[in-house]
C-alpha cells in the first residue's frame, strides 16, 4: 500500500461507488416490485387498513378479463407500429443528416426538437392540434381539398389509438435518430473512400456497408423501443386516458384505473405483476436473440 | 500518481452526498411554520373566481389565528380525484380537502381516515346553518364526515339565448321538442350540445337524467338495493337508446368523446357561437360569470331537463347534489381543531357572500340573491321532490368507474344499450357478491 491501489483497495472503490445505485434500486425498484407481487393475492382498496388473502382470484380474474387482452392487443399494435415506423424513418433522417455533413447541421437540432419537449406538454399539444373545432388537421385537410379525409381523431375508437401513435413516433423518431447518427459517424472514412473506388453507388454503399454494420445498433434500437411500447403510459393517459371506450387502452393505463381510479389495488397490482413477467419475458428473449446472433457472427 | 486521490476523492464525495441524500429523505416533512403549525387544504376550484374564493377565506382564517401557517394546493377536477386517493392511501392526505360525499367517501370513512365531525357540528347548533337535505350524501352510520362548502349543483341544460332568438326557439318542456330544436340547430351548421366526454362523466348526465325522466328515482334506487334485474332493468336500456338516439341525430359537437373538460373547452364552443346548448352541473354557470362576465350577462340563460314522453319520473326532478363539495377532516390531521376551524371560515357570511357574487349558490339555508339566474337555481332545488346524486359519486367506485365506462360506450356507439346494460350490471353482480 504505497499509494497506488491494490486489488483489495480497488475493490473497496468499487463497492463504494456501487452501493449509492444498488440502495436506491433496492429500495425504490426491487422492493416494490415484491410488494406488488404480494399484493396480486389480495383483495385491497389501497386505503382500507384491511386487506384480504384471496389466493388465485385476482390472477383467474385476469385470465378471463377482457379488457386486459384488448389492452394487451393495443400494447402489441403499439410495438408493431413503433418498430415499423419509428426505426426506417429514424434511419432515413439519420442517413439524410449524415451525408449531408455541414449543410444540414441545423437540422440535427431542429429534428431533436420533439424529443425536449416533456410528453405531457406533447399530448397537450396534440389535443389541441386534433381539436376538431379549434385545431389545425381538419382546416388543413380542408385548405388540401380532403375535407372528407377528416375524421373525430381521439374521438373515434376505430382510429383513436393510430392518432396517438402518429404522436409517439412524432416524439421518438429523434431518439433513434441521434442513436442511428451517432453510429454512421464511427463508421471509418476509408470504409467510404474504399467502396466509391470500388465504384459502388450511394444507395449499394448504405445496403452493403452502412447498414451491415449498424446491425448492433438496431437491434438495440429494436429492444427499446420493444419494452418502452410494452409499458408505454403517460402519452395515452394524457391524450385519451384509454379511451374512447378502451379504444386506447394499455396495459399500464387500465392498471392505473383499476389501482386508483376504482380502488381496487390488489388487482391493480396483478396487473402491473403481469405487466412486468410479460415486458421481462420480452427483454429476456431479446437478449436471448442477440447473444445467439452474436455468437453465430 | 494524479488519478488516484481524483477517484479516493471522488467516492468520499459520492458517499457523502448518499448520507445527505438519505438524510433529506427523512427530513422531508413539511416545514412547520415559526412557531407554529401548518395545515395543508386541497381544492380543486381551478376555474372561474375559485382560487379567489378560497384564498380570501384561508387569510381570514390567518389573520384570526396568529401561528398557524396554512398550505393551499390547488388541483384540476379530474387530476385531483386519483391524487387525493393515492395520498390517503399513503397516510399523507391533507388536514382538509373536499369530496362528492357518497361512494368514495364512504370508502375513505371505512377505512378511518375521515374525522367524524357529528360533535363539532352539533355544538352551537352549526350544522342548523345548511339545509338538511345537504348532508345526505356525507352521513354515514348517523354521523357527519363533511361540510358542505362550494355549491349547491344541479345538473341543468345552458344555452345561448342570442342562438335561441335568431332561430326562434323555445326552452323546450318534452324530449319531442327538444329533438325539434337539436334538429333547427342542426340545419343551421350549429353543433346542438357541447359535449366533452373524455372524463365520461358529463356524458352520463343525460342518461342518468333519462332513466330519472323515464322511471323516476326509484328506478336507481331499486338497482342500487339489487332489487329485480339491478342495472338490466329495462328502463336502463331504454335511457340507453334515448342516448344513442340524440348521437345518431347529430346532438353533439364532432369530436365530443375525445374532448377534455377541465381545459374548459365546451364553454368556448358555447361562447363562440359553434354550439347552442350543454348540459352541465350549474358551477359552469359560476365559471362563466368569472370567465366571460359579457357572455353571461347578455347570452347566458337554462333550462332544466325536459320530460320525456311516456315517462313516469317528475319532471321536477333534479340531478345533482345540494352541497356539492363537502369538507372533511383527515384523521391525520394534527390540529383537528383548527382544521374544523379553517373549514368554518371557508363558508362563513363573507365566504357565502363572496360565493353568491361569483354565481354560486352556497349550501347554506335562506339563502337568496337578486341575481335571476342564481334564484332561478334556488327555485328549481326548492321546488325538486328529489335530487339525485351523480351516479359516479353515489355508487362505490368501482361501480362508479363501471357505470362511466358503459355509459361512454353509448356515446361511442361501439356498444348496444342491452350490452352496456348487462356490462354494468355484470359488475355490480360481481361487486356485491
Amino acid at each position: 500500500m504505497n499509494g497506488v491501489g491494490g486489488p483489495s483497495d480497488r475493490s473497496t472503490a468499487a463497492v463504494f461507488f456501487l452501493l449509492p445505485a444498488f440502495a436506491f434500486l433496492a429500495v425504490f425498484i426491487v422492493w416494490p416490485v415484491l410488494l406488488s407481487i404480494q399484493l396480486s393475492f389480495y383483495d385491497w382498496s389501497g386505503i382500507s387498513p384491511v386487506r384480504t388473502f384471496v389466493g388465485l382470484d385476482n390472477w383467474k380474474a385476469l385470465t378471463g378479463d377482457g379488457v386486459f387482452w384488448r389492452a394487451l392487443g393495443n400494447n402489441l399494435i403499439v410495438v408493431a407500429l413503433s418498430i415499423a415506423i419509428q426505426l426506417p424513418v429514424a434511419m432515413a433522417l439519420a442517413v439524410l443528416l449524415h451525408r449531408g455533413g455541414n449543410r444540414l447541421k441545423i437540422f440535427k437540432v431542429v429534428y431533436f426538437f420533439p424529443m425536449l419537449m416533456s410528453t405531457v406538454a406533447v399530448g397537450a399539444l396534440f389535443k389541441a392540434v386534433y381539436n376538431l373545432q379549434f385545431g389545425v388537421v381538419t382546416p388543413l385537410l380542408e385548405a388540401a381539398g380532403l375535407a372528407g379525409l377528416s375524421r373525430d381523431w381521439l374521438g373515434d375508437p376505430q382510429i383513436a389509438l393510430f392518432s396517438v401513435v402518429a404522436v409517439i413516433c412524432w416524439q421518438f423518431i429523434p431518439f433513434y435518430m441521434i442513436l442511428f447518427l451517432a453510429r454512421l459517424s464511427s463508421i471509418p472514412n476509408e470504409l467510404r473512400e474504399a467502396a466509391s473506388i470500388d465504384g459502388a453507388t450511394g444507395g449499394q454503399y448504405f445496403w452493403r456497408v452502412e447498414l451491415p454494420l449498424m446491425r448492433g445498433i438496431i437491434i438495440t434500437a429494436m429492444t427499446l423501443s420493444l419494452i418502452g411500447s410494452l409499458k408505454y403510459f403517460d402519452l395515452i393517459w394524457v391524450m385519451t386516458e384509454g379511451g374512447p371506450s378502451r379504444a386506447t387502452e394499455l396495459m399500464a393505463t387500465y392498471m392505473y384505473k383499476e389501482a386508483f381510479s376504482s380502488f381496487r389495488m390488489g388487482y391493480g397490482s396483478t396487473i402491473a405483476t403481469a405487466m412486468f413477467f410479460i415486458v421481462m419475458t420480452a427483454a429476456l428473449a431479446t437478449i436471448a436473440i442477440r447473444q445467439r446472433r452474436s455468437e453465430e457472427a | 500518481m494524479a488519478r488516484i486521490p481524483t477517484l479516493r476523492h471522488c467516492s468520499f464525495a459520492l458517499a457523502a452526498a448518499f448520507i445527505v441524500l438519505l438524510q433529506g429523505c427523512g427530513a422531508a416533512v413539511p416545514a412547520d411554520a415559526p412557531g407554529g403549525k401548518t395545515i395543508a387544504i386541497w381544492h380543486h376550484q381551478t376555474a372561474g373566481d375559485g382560487p379567489k374564493l378560497i384564498q380570501q377565506a384561508v387569510d381570514r382564517f390567518k389573520q384570526d389565528t396568529p401561528g398557524v401557517d396554512v398550505e393551499v394546493v390547488a388541483i384540476n377536477n379530474d387530476a385531483y380525484k386519483t391524487k387525493i386517493k393515492v395520498a390517503i392511501g399513503a397516510g399523507n392526505a391533507p388536514c382538509v380537502f373536499p369530496t362528492w360525499g357518497g361512494g368514495p367517501l364512504h370508502e375513505y370513512v371505512n377505512a378511518n381516515q375521515i374525522t367524524d365531525l357529528t360533535a363539532s357540528m352539533t355544538k352551537d347548533n352549526y350544522r342548523d346553518r345548511f339545509p338538511g337535505a345537504a348532508f345526505d350524501s356525507v352521513t354515514f352510520g348517523g354521523k357527519i364526515y363533511g361540510v358542505p362548502v362550494e355549491n349547491t349543483a344541479i345538473a341543468v341544460i345552458t344555452y345561448n339565448k342570442a342562438i335561441f332568438q335568431k332561430y326562434n326557439l323555445k326552452p323546450p318542456a318534452t324530449d319531442t321538442e327538444l329533438l325539434q330544436i337539436v334538429h333547427t340547430l342542426k340545419q343551421n351548421g350549429i353543433a346542438p350540445f357541447a359535449l366533452a366526454n373524455k372524463p365520461k362523466w358529463p356524458g352520463s348526465m343525460y342518461y342518468m337524467y333519462f332513466v330519472d325522466r323515464l322511471a323516476g328515482p326509484e328506478a336507481f334506487a331499486k338497482a342500487e338495493a339489487r332489487e329485480a334485474a339491478g342495472f338490466e332493468a329495462p328502463v336502463f336500456i331504454e335511457a340507453g337508446k334515448r342516448v344513442q338516439a340524440l348521437v345518431k341525430e347529430g346532438a353533439f359537437q364532432e369530436g365530443f368523446n375525445g374532448l377534455d373538460y377541465d381545459a374548459g373547452a365546451t364553454r368556448a364552443l358555447l361562447y363562440s357561437g359553434k354550439a347552442a346548448m350543454e348540459l352541465m352541473g350549474t358551477w359552469s354557470i359560476g365559471a362563466m360569470k368569472g370567465e366571460n362576465p359579457a357572455f353571461y350577462r347578455d347570452n347566458l340563460a337554462f333550462f332544466p331537463f325536459p320530460a320525456v314522453t311516456g315517462g313516469t319520473g317528475d319532471p321536477k326532478n333534479l340531478i345533482g347534489t345540494v352541497g356539492d363539495n363537502f369538507y372533511s377532516v383527515s384523521t391525520t390531521c394534527k390540529d383537528q381543531a383548527n382544521a374544523f376551524k379553517l373549514i368554518q371560515y371557508l363558508i362563513d357570511d363573507k365566504s357565502v357572500a363572496a360565493r353568491a357574487q361569483a354565481g354560486r349558490v352556497p349550501p347554506v339555508k335562506g339563502f337568496t340573491s337578486d341575481d335571476l339566474i342564481l334564484r332561478q337555481i334556488i327555485d328549481l332545488v326548492a321546488q325538486a321532490p328529489h335530487v339525485q346524486l351523480w351516479y359516479d359519486q353515489e355508487l362505490p367506485p368501482a361501480l362508479g368507474e363501471a357505470h362511466k365506462d358503459s355509459s361512454q360506450g353509448l356515446f361511442s356507439m361501439s356498444m348496444k344499450p342491452e350490452e352496456s346494460a348487462r356490462q354494468f350490471e355484470a359488475a355490480a353482480k360481481s361487486y356485491y357478491k
